[in-house]
């Protein structure tokens, strides 16, 4: 196994490079000075040349390029030309509330899709069935900024039940103020015994979790569904229950075992896409994500965020390959790690 | 069986729930605590001296200035100095500085203390510090007098008012072995304002609060408010609900339904104030078909003014001339000032071989994503001019790609309508001119590469009369005014109108158009 960690993480390490590479030259072939961001609408000539000067702007792309390696390998990741911040700080407050909420998400759409995907494999055709495939299509296909504003509307305004936006109540912030370790509300929280914040943090946590989950939560019960009729068709399946199994331990067992492999698979996938990839949900929710970081960078061409933000991701993409390929092997006995 | 066990746990999870969500959302903040919603990063810069964003919101309620401007009398009025006069050419400017004002380290204000404010932004030469570009040495000859030797007459008393690079702070504020910007940038602040920083929390949806400053010089007899929230909420709808809900005091900007929705709250009172911030149609005068000035004329009565107007539902006011309503130099009523007159533009666009049954007319217009009120104008812009033979090609794109483009070296790929927004840095409608219509060889903000030779010498006029004789100034700029009308490189559109929505019984509000969407929270009275 070790042999195929390492090779596999060069491999990662590679793309991961490309992707870097790619990112830093179409953000600097694209017409425009980032450096008049930097600057402020009214900046002089002088101001700008300056800017240019201090941002490394004014040297070869190739250079620039190297430079940025050099950083990364010595954790500088560069300044942030929106929030005149080092990147690897914002993302150290940004990518820990990401995470936190795509982590709850995700969480929330395997124990709500994994049992609907069974339901409705188990009752094929029948009532159950036809509920999950709706839930499913509506998780899919509605608007993740229409849900939120619907879940709004519906258990802050109407019900006065959850809060409408951030990651817990503010007014704790003198009378239980939180000490900070990874940046996520709820664990620090957790971990400090904070239990106002805690109880606070999860309930501000609720409705976009909810949003977030409606579409891989979709996914995984139509792929359950899909992949426990196809393997309830399989030879070994047929003998379970020639052999007299109830039928809850052929689902259980024989039948949802295999059929998590392309689960795991799409789950790690959703979860390096939703990172960046949440940011109306973030912006309604008022949550301070990564997906409104890289945002507001596109909108004002700040290259060294778009590309932080870029590698993070690609990380986190290469980091959860290898978990699904790790957990896969664990799953299926006829995969093995070379 | 199995079925009535999970039933039952999860009505157990939702029962937890309810009462922790209940707990959670009961608990609203202090009524002493003033929380403004604004929709972005609030601390973008901490430093006084370069500071030149959206933080000027929570600076103006930890800094000062020498003089603040009041736009009820357009005149700049005493602030940190208590009284202050210039010599008669306007080169020499001497502020005399109030007695008992402490810096928030607890140090004194004194003159020796401002100069080095000064003098430090200054140095520094970022953000605005280009107020001070007339200054030529500053001197302070007693504690509380500070000297201002000029290059050339300047009126330094509105300088000295402007919303950034003109606080004043404790140079001296940062421990040995620290650099000042270095603790400035760690969340400090080191001003003589009435609030003072408690917490910084970046990235989060409260970031920043401040706490009340005790030693405040104009003391804390009375009603006021003990701290401020600044909340950051980028979608209008949350901005919305938390302020229906009574968890925030504040809000800087909803959209105009969101917030004549509130009209007939009984909870939130709204108000509307028109900003200094005008939109400008900036017209190609150098290439392009626009170069011709019967075709840029034609284009400035086919707009609807009012129609754009009524579309915004009272985003925004009619802005006549450039300089907007509030500051002075503007006008109700210019000699030559556009209304809509579509059979004016026909005729004109014939006499240049174009309109109906002419030569087609293909106009590129720029403007950045992100803004409804561009996006909206945008539109309208080119549905307007569509019946004249005009059509008009909408390119939205990063400020920095279409400032990029407008600078362009090749002519043929610049723009020829430029839509931006501007908005002085302190009180005078010098900064309109000479940013924006001064001549340049190379383009920089004249993105309507405008060059008049005349408008150019009337300017360094204005510019030195507004410190020795305003009032023909402001006749020379009526005069300015009305050339840009002539030969019209420019389409002022509107000046945006702020809407702010605020929470029931708070008295003491004024929108100071010199200060955007700056709350003076410690003139406020909180509701009772």
């Amino acid at each position: 196994m070790t042999p195929f960690l390492v090779r596999r993480t060069a491999h990662g390490l590679v793309v991961v490079a490309g992707v870097v590479i790619l990112t830093f030259v179409i953000a600097r072939v694209v017409p425009g000075d980032p450096a008049s961001s930097w600057v402020g609408p009214h900046a002089s000539a002088a101001q700008l040349r300056a800017a240019r000067h201090t941002l490394g702007l004014d040297r070869p792309l190739p250079v620039q390029i190297w430079r940025y390696f050099r950083g990364v390998v010595t954790g500088d990741w560069g300044v942030a030309i929106t929030t005149h911040r080092p990147v690897l700080s914002d993302l150290g407050t940004r990518a820990p509330a990401s995470l936190e909420l795509v982590g709850a998400a995700l969480l929330l759409a395997l124990a709500a899709g994994v049992p609907a995907g069974l339901l409705a494999a188990r009752w094929r055709g029948a009532a159950p069935d036809l509920l999950v495939r709706l839930a499913a299509v509506f998780g899919v296909s509605m608007p993740s900024f229409w849900f939120a504003l619907i879940l709004q509307l519906v258990f802050f305004q109407r019900l006065h039940l959850l809060p409408v936006s951030g990651q817990y109540d503010p007014a704790l912030d003198t009378t239980h103020p939180l000490s900070t370790h990874v940046h996520m509300p709820l664990v620090d929280s957790l971990v400090s015994g904070n239990w106002p914040v805690f109880t606070s943090a999860l309930t501000h946590l609720v409705l976009p979790a909810i949003v977030v989950a409606a579409y891989p939560g979709g996914i995984i019960a139509r792929m359950v569904r899909a992949a426990v009729l196809d393997t309830l068709g399989e030879d070994h399946v047929r003998m379970v229950r020639a052999l007299g199994f109830a039928e809850r331990t052929v689902f259980a067992r024989y039948a949802l075992k295999p059929a998590l492999n392309p689960v795991v698979s799409v789950t790690a996938l959703v979860f390096a896409y939703s990172l960046a990839n949440t940011f109306l949900v973030e912006a309604i929710f008022d949550w301070g994500g990564l997906g409104s970081y890289a945002a507001a960078a596109i909108q004002s061409l700040d290259t060294p965020a778009i590309v932080g933000v870029t590698l993070f991701i690609a990380l986190v993409y290469v980091a959860a390959n290898l978990a699904v390929d790790i957990a896969q092997a664990a799953l299926d006995p006829r995969i093995k790690l070379r | 069986m199995r079925l009535a066990r999970l039933t039952a746990l999860a009505a157990c999870a939702a029962v937890v729930l309810s009462a922790l969500a209940a707990s959670s959302v009961t608990a609203a903040g202090t009524p002493q605590t003033f929380a403004y919603v604004t929709p972005t990063q609030v601390m973008i810069g901490w430093d006084p001296s370069s500071s030149y964003s959206n933080e000027i919101i929570a600076m103006s309620d930890m800094y000062e200035t020498l003089t603040h401007y009041n736009p009820a009398t357009k005149k700049a009025e005493p602030d940190l100095a208590q009284s202050f006069k210039s010599n008669k050419a306007a080169t020499v400017w001497t502020f005399t500085l109030r007695h008992g004002v402490t810096f928030h380290t607890g140090r004194p204000l004194t003159a020796q203390a401002a100069k080095a404010a000064i003098e430090r932004t200054i140095q520094l030469k970022q953000g605005a510090a280009y107020i001070w570009d007339p200054v030529k040495s500053i001197s302070a000859p007693s504690t509380y007098t500070l000297v201002f030797h000029l290059k050339y007459p300047a009126p330094l008393d509105l300088n000295a008012s402007a919303d950034y690079a003109a606080y004043i702070f404790d140079t001296k504020a940062a421990p040995a072995g620290t650099s000042l910007a270095a603790w400035f940038a760690q969340g400090h602040d080191a001003g003589t304002g009435p609030y003072t920083v408690d917490y910084w929390h970046k990235g989060q949806e409260v970031e920043l609060r401040l706490k009340q400053y005790p030693q405040y010089w104009r003391g804390w007899n009375g009603s006021h408010y003990q701290a401020i929230e600044y909340w950051v909420v980028p979608s209008v709808t949350t901005a919305a609900q938390l302020q229906r809900a009574g968890k925030v005091t504040f809000v800087e900007r909803l959209n105009p339904q969101l917030w004549a929705s509130f009209k007939s709250s009984s909870t939130v009172q709204t108000t509307a104030a028109p900003s200094w911030q005008n939109l400008l149609a900036l017209l190609n005068t150098k290439s392009g078909p626009l170069a011709d000035k019967t075709v840029r004329q034609a284009i400035s009565y086919a707009v609807d003014y009012n129609g754009i107007i009524a579309a915004l539902k009272g985003d925004s006011v009619r802005q006549i001339g450039v300089v907007p309503p509030g500051l002075w130099g503007h006008f109700d009523a210019l000699p030559g000032q556009y209304d809509t007159n579509l059979a004016k533009a026909t005729s004109l666009l014939k006499s240049a071989g174009y309109g109906p049954g002419g030569k087609k007319l293909s106009l590129v217009l720029t403007h950045v994503p992100g803004d409804s009120d561009e996006d909206l104008v945008s539109t309208l812009i080119k549905s307007e001019l569509a019946p004249l033979n005009i059509d008009v090609q909408i390119e939205s794109m990063a400020w920095p790609t279409q400032w990029a483009k407008a600078k362009s070296p090749n002519l043929s790929k610049r723009q020829d309508i430029f839509l931006f927004y501007w908005w002085p840095d302190y009180a005078d409608p010098y900064s309109w001119f000479v940013n924006i219509f001064k001549s340049e060889k190379t383009p920089y903000y004249n993105l309507c590469y405008y060059s008049n030779s005349t408008l150019d010498k009337q300017m360094t006029q204005a510019e030195q009369l507004a410190a020795t004789n305003r009032a023909r100034a402001t006749s020379l700029y009526k005069s300015m005014q009305a050339a840009l009308l002539r030969d019209a490189p420019v389409i002022p559109l509107y000046v945006q109108q702020y809407q702010r929505t605020m929470q029931k019984g708070v008295s003491g509000y004024v929108d100071n158009p010199a200060y955007p969407n700056v709350v003076y929270v410690y003139d406020l009275k909180p509701a009772a």
